[in-house]
Parts: structure tokens; C-alpha cells; sequence
């Protein structure tokens, strides 16, 4: 779990995964389903397109809302998840859209913000 | 918050070919990704992340580790751009009751303070880390530090250059190292970016007078263009010439 974390993980959205095929990435979503072994989950990104995130051990707690998940990407263009945190909105919902329109910013301008 | 430098006091009288890399000294408060602030460069006292200079910033990750040693807490902070960075924040070991609450690992939280290098690692001191409470404020510091960067460079790169209107592509309205309320880009507003580009153009040696800007500007009274010539005069923009009524640009060709 130490190494990929320790690396540059670009933010991508569905979309992006076939780019990433082989690579560290940090993902945000919104929880669609969990497969009741509870060693996959399906996200939703800001255009409602999903990706299937695959966990080693299954999950010991309920999720839900938005997660934002750091692994790898399967050859299948699945993450292989590595860990994983609940964004709270306890107070506000996260407006997912609106972090899908800041990662066509962050892409369209590395040069302002680099993944290393 | 800080506060945005006007890039006005470069407008030099020579502006010429003897001017050397000119660079905004940054009184701000700059948003930064761990990568930028990794790969910031220093000379003597000074940080520099292409060419602008650095020192207060602020990061936004999410806590990994923290530990916690009598005078202070040294967290790993991770906003995935690079490998965690190292903050530390020093504990007020005078206070009363004395625990510094430590933020738990896993808590995503905003981190303001002063970028270090020490035996070529960098690390931040921190004087001031907040938990996020409403995870769209993290959605806004991607977008202001892309917005700072691409403002910061720009000033940069048309201070050194005959600058032409001072129109960026950035966004103009971001907390943080604004100020308040109708936030001007480049330091100037729209009353006084109209100001100076009609003087700017002005071919006669005299300059501009302000008889003529009352003239060519319909929507603006007499004294909100004098406003807009003192802050202009001041800021080093324009000069006066043959008398008080009459200006003309620091940067004209």
C-alpha cells in the first residue's frame, strides 16, 4: 500500500483511464453499486460515466457519497484500489460536476499544475 | 489572507533594453500543489516557481501521518500531485492546558505557511492548518492555483516586455490573496485600465489631458477619473508633464 503513494497520481475522470492503463491515479466519485463480495464497487464521475474500483481484501465498512479512491489502472481500465477515503458532506454536498470541470482546467493547463 | 502586489511599480520611465528579468516580489499568499513547491528553486534567501518568487502558501491534502514531539507536530500532508510533504507546526508550549489538537491521519485540511528548504528537502512551517469542512473548498484551490500561477507568470512576462493591454486570461474574482470585493486583475480596475490605455495611446508629446479622457470616457464623471489618474500616477503607470492636467504613460513607446 507504501508505494503509490509516495508518487505523483494524476486526477482523472472515466474517460481518462485508458490513458492511465498501468498507472497510479486518484479518482473521485459517487458510490453506484457494491458487489456483494465487497471486493468491487462501481463509482460515477462528473459526466455520470462509471468506473468499476477492484480492492484486494473486501470492504470492512460501508461506503457511500463520494469517495475518492487512489490505485493503480487494470489492463480491463478498472482501478486496482490501494486506499480510499469518504469526502465528508456532512455540511455540503460535494458537487461533482464542478470538480469534473476543474480537472478539464487542471488537464488543459499542466503547466499551472503539474503531477511532478 | 495577504494581498495582491500591483505590478504597477515596474513601469520604469527608461523601459529599455538595459532592463534586465524584472520579477514581481510576492507579498501574496500563493495557492500551490506539493509538486510546484518541490520543484520551487532557491536562491540565497529567496523561492522562486518559474521565475515568480514564493514564500507564503498554502497547500490543501489530506493527512497521512502525523507525529507528535514536545514543541511541535510534524504532519505528512498529500494532495497527490508528488509524494506527501512534511509540515510542521510548532506547539505553544506556554499554553495552559497545553495539548495541541492533533488533526487525525485520513482528515483533508488546508494548510497556510512558509516554504523551507532544509539539506535540499523542502517542508512548510505552518501557522495556521485547517480541517476542510465542505470538500467544494478543495475543488477551489485546484482552480485558484491554476488561476494564480497563469496570473503570476503573465504579470511577470509582460513587465519585461513593452506590455501591451494588460488583459489576462485568469479568472479575476479568487479569495485568498485578493483583497476584497470587485478584485482588479493586474492591480488595476476597469475604470482605471480604461484610463490608462487611452493614455497610452496618445501620440501628442503633451500627453493626455484630462479635458480629453472626460471627452472620450461618457460613462465616467470628472472625479472618478481623477481617482483612476491619482492611483494610475501613483502606482507608476502615468507621469504628468507640461502641468497637472496632463499625463502620459510610463510604458509608451
Amino acid at each position: 500500500m507504501g508505494d503509490v503513494h509516495e508518487v505523483p497520481r494524476p486526477r482523472i475522470a472515466t474517460a481518462h483511464l485508458a490513458q492511465h492503463i498501468g498507472q497510479p491515479v486518484c479518482f473521485v466519485g459517487r458510490v453506484e453499486k457494491i458487489h456483494p463480495t465487497g471486493k468491487l464497487f462501481v463509482l460515477s464521475d462528473g459526466e455520470g460515466k462509471h468506473t468499476t474500483v477492484e480492492l484486494s481484501e473486501p470492504l470492512d465498512e460501508e461506503i457511500s457519497g463520494v469517495l475518492e479512491v487512489v490505485g493503480r489502472v487494470t489492463n480491463q481500465a478498472t482501478i486496482m484500489c490501494m486506499s480510499y477515503v469518504q469526502f465528508r458532506e456532512d455540511k455540503s454536498p460535494f458537487d461533482l460536476e464542478l470538480y469534473n470541470e476543474a480537472l478539464k482546467i487542471i488537464h488543459e493547463f499542466p503547466e499551472y499544475f503539474p503531477f511532478s | 489572507g495577504g494581498y495582491m502586489q500591483s505590478p504597477g511599480g515596474f513601469g520604469s520611465p527608461a523601459g529599455t533594453q538595459a532592463e534586465k528579468k524584472q520579477r514581481i516580489r510576492s507579498q501574496n499568499i500563493v495557492p500551490c500543489t506539493v509538486s510546484q513547491l518541490l520543484a520551487a528553486e532557491q536562491v540565497d534567501e529567496t523561492f522562486r516557481i518559474c521565475d515568480v518568487e514564493i514564500s507564503q502558501v498554502t497547500i490543501m491534502g489530506i493527512i497521512r501521518h502525523a507525529e507528535k514531539a514536545p514543541t511541535n507536530i510534524l504532519y505528512k500532508v498529500d494532495d497527490m500531485t508528488a509524494a506527501p510533504m512534511d509540515v510542521r507546526q510548532w506547539v505553544d508550549t506556554d499554553e495552559a492546558g497545553g495539548e495541541n489538537v492533533v488533526v487525525p491521519p485520513g482528515t483533508y485540511v488546508k494548510v497556510a505557511g512558509h516554504l523551507r528548504s532544509f539539506q535540499n528537502k523542502k517542508s512548510l512551517v505552518a501557522f495556521k492548518i485547517m480541517p476542510l469542512e465542505n470538500m467544494n473548498e478543495f475543488t477551489t484551490h485546484i482552480l485558484e492555483i491554476v488561476n494564480a500561477h497563469m496570473i503570476l507568470r503573465k504579470n511577470l512576462m509582460s513587465a519585461s516586455r513593452a506590455p501591451q493591454s494588460f488583459s489576462s486570461g485568469g479568472i479575476s474574482d479568487v479569495g485568498g490573496y485578493g483583497g476584497g470585493g470587485s478584485l482588479p486583475v493586474n492591480g488595476l480596475t476597469a475604470h482605471q485600465s480604461q484610463v490608462l490605455n487611452l493614455i497610452k495611446n496618445c501620440p501628442v508629446p503633451e500627453g493626455m489631458s484630462l479635458q480629453e479622457l472626460k471627452l472620450q470616457l461618457h460613462n465616467m464623471s470628472m472625479s472618478t477619473i481623477k481617482q483612476a489618474v491619482e492611483f494610475l500616477s501613483s502606482e507608476g503607470h502615468i507621469y504628468s508633464t507640461v502641468d497637472d492636467d496632463h499625463y502620459k504613460s510610463t510604458d509608451a513607446e
